[in-house]
């Protein structure tokens, strides 16, 4: 027989990261030398030798000797190794008995949960060093009673923070699964759910072990603790503060060493944290503004309705293995009245291109080339690149405003809807409170709340996600914006509630001031056909193919386009599953912008590539009216741009 | 036939704060819902948020308990069931989920998601495994040789693959697909609504199909039942359901999906979905339709027979 394949042990950790190899050296090594202490001094720490108390530092005691005339180094390594020995054991009991506890409440609920909630509740009810001090007069002093008392006092945080974390976990989907599929609940609860809790967990074991030791001290430090003349850092340093005056060493030693471990320990935990949790490893700012470009391309076409134009936009993302396009060549013209939309599945670099436009690129993502131009209240077109961030917020706020997907997270909880709005409004126009309020109720009205007023006074989270995302779109409009970016603004919404949204965008657009121009932002190609003038389809950072709405979905001339519509399910009202019909999908899924295909990106999915594909990307070619544009050699219009 | 599952009188409340000192509020999803799906048989289950669709998916599989109703999967009563025969019937019903991203532990290689489900069935032992697992990859359209990959180095569609494979690994008669693609890009979705329709074909298993998407649904299923606030408002044949829909709810939803096809008479629905903790009184979606009468506030409209197979909670039959 054949060896079964035996699942393999988790690992908590694939390897050590390098910003965890000082914490751990260091650690390590405060917790080795304490238990090195027979070799590195052969002096006995309870040894007296009254003759030489206080002495000072000699070639046999290094660090002199205490009041008994005891060495120092001696006691201050062996009591380390009581003091760790009494907070690590009692960290770990702490943490093993609180994290099953916390588990089993959080998975099985019910009674358990109450025993678990109530039971570190009541623990926590006492004053940690006012339970340590009685629990030790009636048990009396000495290490094992600490350890007791230290478990005791700690393992509720074990509890509560494994309970909490447990939870949250016990809800994701695939603990379901694994409950579906009929596994153990002792299978569930241990293989499952613990090493998704281990990080947490890992990082209240090092803080607590380190509050331990500090608890340990102290107690030993009031007599309660270990009981001398064995040595222990408190001990220590209640015998030296009698001669404190006379002999400041005594006191700066057993000090020293608690600050030394408490420190490494800390260090430990923080450089923990963030290597366990996978949004500490990333760095950099998020509003970080983008560098002016070098080569500007000064376009001709801009007529006064021009809004807003993308000039052969490239945005890099820069990654260990240098710099990647994640925006190859985006163009677009936005202008007033007009909605545009933009389409591609995820990771197409829509909502990139968007950002760009409100100079809120990410931290790690920086403009390589391109131009993006937005006029201004003034009349003027300002090239965004040249901008300070300070005028680029101004621009933020005056010219161009944008709603996203999930009304709830981009509304303050906390505030009342109205206070938000008046916010707004007096940021970008100073004016009395009651203008402000008026024309925030205004507002409500515009985007059909009703009861405006009355919803004024309201919090975010009285409304449904409907209304939150219609006082997102006045929020929005608080600026009075020429250009109004929506991302995926329905997509959260139902299909009733998405209806009447479109509906108000629509309206919004030929109703308000002198006209919006909207940038839409979807994956639904239902949606863009109700809403839009012009549409622009991305596929992997690229436009591949732009054009008048009715023209580009009724007659698609890109691959990419053809296939997108051919699969959804409503473009086939003929086909059924139970009669065998198959949806026309294709195959493969979008490249990673490191790991495009020579030539064309989409000519490994393309059902009608040539080998001539693969030898260079395909420019966009223009149609003979001009009005559009198709990223594909096979296109009608790469025909008659070859004709002419 | 015998339905290989059906569903009796299923309701389901769950407590929200408090009321008075020791009273609960209680939020009905599920009000005596009645459902059944025969051997072969995929149902769709079709309604905007709050309508109960995925407490219905998760009462089914007793992930949740309802509190009135009965289920009989395959002959036997899942209420009365002990716990050992109910984990030994877990074998043959599974289920879906909608976030590839949430839905497999991100700390386990593919084996082990796969072998799981093996091990507690104890299928597939010893040599047979190895084979089993290929078969498996293969029949959802990945590579055996990504067993050994963790969750994290595949796509949405790919993690969605894996899902199905899981569920499909103890070899089930039925399964619930939650939103199973609802969360896929289109050209990703087209690819995995294939596999579920060459699965069906290959292997006469039974879905219970929850989703939002009209045309999804009417595409995947033999039947649909929409529902509205935890209430049924129509069953019937997916084609007829989606092109001659009987029920003013039914009716709204279809013209609001966002299609290609400009619908110049588009029912428009006012106002926002009635919270569940306060459902207007009679038929639930009367504060919305725009054909309720004064007397649809007085009764609970039944859920009547039409004919050819089709059911509907709607007093009128003068519209549509």
């Amino acid at each position: 027989m054949t060896a079964i394949p035996v699942p393999k042990k988790t690992r908590l950790l694939p390897a050590i990261p390098r910003r965890m190899i000082l914490p751990s050296i260091l650690l390590a090594a405060l917790i080795l030398i304490p238990f090195a202490a027979p070799l590195i001094t052969g002096a006995d720490p309870v040894q007296i030798s009254v003759r030489d108390r206080l002495a000072l530092p000699s070639w046999e005691h290094w660090l002199g000797q205490d009041e008994f005339g005891r060495d120092r180094l001696a006691r201050v390594l062996y009591g380390g190794q009581v003091s760790l020995t009494v907070a690590f054991v009692a960290t770990t009991l702490a943490c093993i008995f609180g994290t099953l506890l916390g588990l089993i409440g959080a998975y099985f609920r019910g009674p358990f949960e109450f025993v678990t909630t109530r039971l570190s509740d009541v623990v926590l009810c006492f004053p940690p060093i006012l339970l340590a001090l009685l629990v030790v007069t009636l048990f009396g002093p000495g290490a094992g009673t600490l350890v007791a008392v230290l478990s005791v006092l700690y393992f509720p945080s074990f509890a509560r923070i494994a309970f909490s974390e447990a939870l949250r976990v016990s809800s994701l989907d695939f603990v379901e699964a694994s409950r579906a599929l009929g596994t153990p609940s002792h299978r569930i609860v241990l293989g499952t759910i613990l090493p998704n809790i281990a990080g947490p967990v890992s990082v209240q074991y090092s803080l607590t072990a380190a509050a331990a030791i500090t608890i340990e001290s102290g107690l030993s430090f009031l007599g309660l603790g270990v009981v001398p003349p064995a040595p222990s850092w408190g001990q220590m340093i209640r015998g030296a503060r009698q001669f404190m005056n006379q002999d400041p060493l005594g006191i700066l030693i057993p000090c020293v060493a608690l600050i030394l471990t408490i420190y490494a320990i800390n260090f430990f935990c923080d450089r923990l944290r963030d290597t366990l949790d996978p949004k500490g490893a990333l760095g950099g700012g998020k509003d970080e503004t983008s560098v002016p470009v070098a080569a500007r391309v000064t376009p001709s076409d801009e007529t006064a309705d021009v809004v807003a134009s993308i000039r052969g936009l490239r945005l890099q993302l820069m990654s260990p293995g240098g710099p990647v396009d994640v925006i190859q060549d985006v163009s677009l013209t936005l202008r007033a009245n007009q909605c545009t939309a933009l389409v591609g599945e995820s990771g197409s670099g829509k909502s990139l291109s968007s950002l760009a436009l409100m100079g809120l690129l990410p931290g790690a993502i920086h403009q390589a080339g391109g131009a993006l131009r937005l006029r201004r209240k003034s009349g003027q077109m300002v090239d965004l690149g040249t901008l300070t961030a300070k005028e680029l917020e101004d621009v933020r706020g005056n010219d161009v405003a944008m709603i996203f997907q999930e009304p709830m997270t981009s509304l303050n909880p906390i505030h009342k809807v109205g206070a938000q709005m008046v916010e707004a409004i007096l940021s970008h126009r100073p004016m009395p409170y009651a203008d402000a309020r008026t024309r925030a109720i205004d507002l409500l009205e515009l985007v059909g709340i009703n009861e405006p007023a009355r919803r004024f006074d309201g919090y975010p989270h009285e409304m449904s996600g409907g209304m939150r995302q219609r006082v997102m779109i006045a929020m929005a409009l608080t600026c009075e914006p020429r250009l109004l970016i929506a991302d995926e603004p329905t997509t959260a919404l139902d299909v009733t509630i998405q209806a009447e949204i479109i509906e108000l965008l629509q309206r919004l657009r030929t109703e308000y001031a002198d006209g919006l121009s909207l940038l839409f932002i979807s994956h639904n190609l239902g949606i863009v056909s109700e809403i839009a003038d012009r549409v622009a389809v991305m596929y992997s950072g690229q436009v591949v193919e732009e054009g008048p709405v009715s023209q580009v979905l009724n007659s698609p001339h890109h691959p990419y386009t053809v296939a997108l519509l051919e699969s959804m399910p409503s473009s086939h009202e003929e086909l059924h599953s139970a009669r065998g019909d198959r949806l026309r999908a294709i195959s493969g899924t979008p490249p990673l912008p490191d790991a495009r295909p020579s030539g064309c990106a989409f000519r490994d999915r393309c059902p009608i590539a040539i080998p001539s594909c693969a030898d260079a990307p395909p420019p966009l070619f223009n149609s003979a009216d001009g009005d559009r544009q198709v990223r594909c050699f096979r296109a009608p219009e790469a025909g008659s741009e070859a004709a002419r | 036939m015998t339905p290989l599952l059906e569903v009796q009188n299923l309701s389901k409340s769950y407590p929200v704060g408090r009321k008075g000192l020791f009273g609960k509020r209680m939020m009905q999803v599920l009000r005596e819902v009645s459902l059944s799906v025969q051997p072969g048989e995929v149902l769709g289950l079709v309604g905007e948020s709050g309508s109960g669709k995925s407490t219905i998916g998760k009462a089914v599989l007793r992930l949740i308990e309802a509190d009135s109703g009965t289920v009989r999967f395959d002959g036997q009563d899942l209420s009365t069931i002990s716990h050992a025969d109910l984990r030994r019937l877990r074998k043959d019903m599974q289920i879906i989920f909608q976030d590839p991203y949430a839905s497999l532990d991100p700390r386990k290689t593919i084996r082990a998601v796969l072998s799981e489900a093996l091990d507690t069935h104890k299928l597939h032992m010893g040599t047979a495994r190895a084979d089993r697992l290929t078969e498996l990859m293969t029949m959802v359209g990945l590579s055996p040789a990504f067993l050994d990959r963790r969750p994290h180095e595949f796509s949405g569609g790919q993690r969605q693959r894996i899902g199905i494979a899981r569920a499909l690994a103890v070899e089930p008669k039925f399964i619930v697909c939650d939103e199973a693609v609802s969360a896929l890009d289109v050209s990703i979705q087209a690819q995995v609504l294939n596999l579920l329709a060459d699965l069906r074909a290959m292997t006469g298993i039974s879905l219970l199909f929850i989703s939002h998407d009209l045309s999804v649904v009417r595409y995947i299923s033999d039947r649909v039942m929409v529902l509205y606030l935890g209430k049924v408002m129509e069953v019937g044949p997916a084609d007829q359901i989606h092109f001659a829909p009987r029920h003013p709810y039914t009716a709204a939803l279809i013209s609001a999906e966002p299609s290609l096809k400009h619908e110049s008479n588009r029912i428009r629905l006012t106002g926002e979905i009635p919270s569940p903790l306060t459902p207007p009184s009679g038929c639930v979606f009367r504060s919305r339709c725009p054909y309720a009468l004064p007397a649809c506030a007085e009764t609970v409209p039944p859920l009547r027979d039409m004919g050819e197979g089709r059911l509907k909670a709607c007093i009128r039959d003068d519209i549509l």
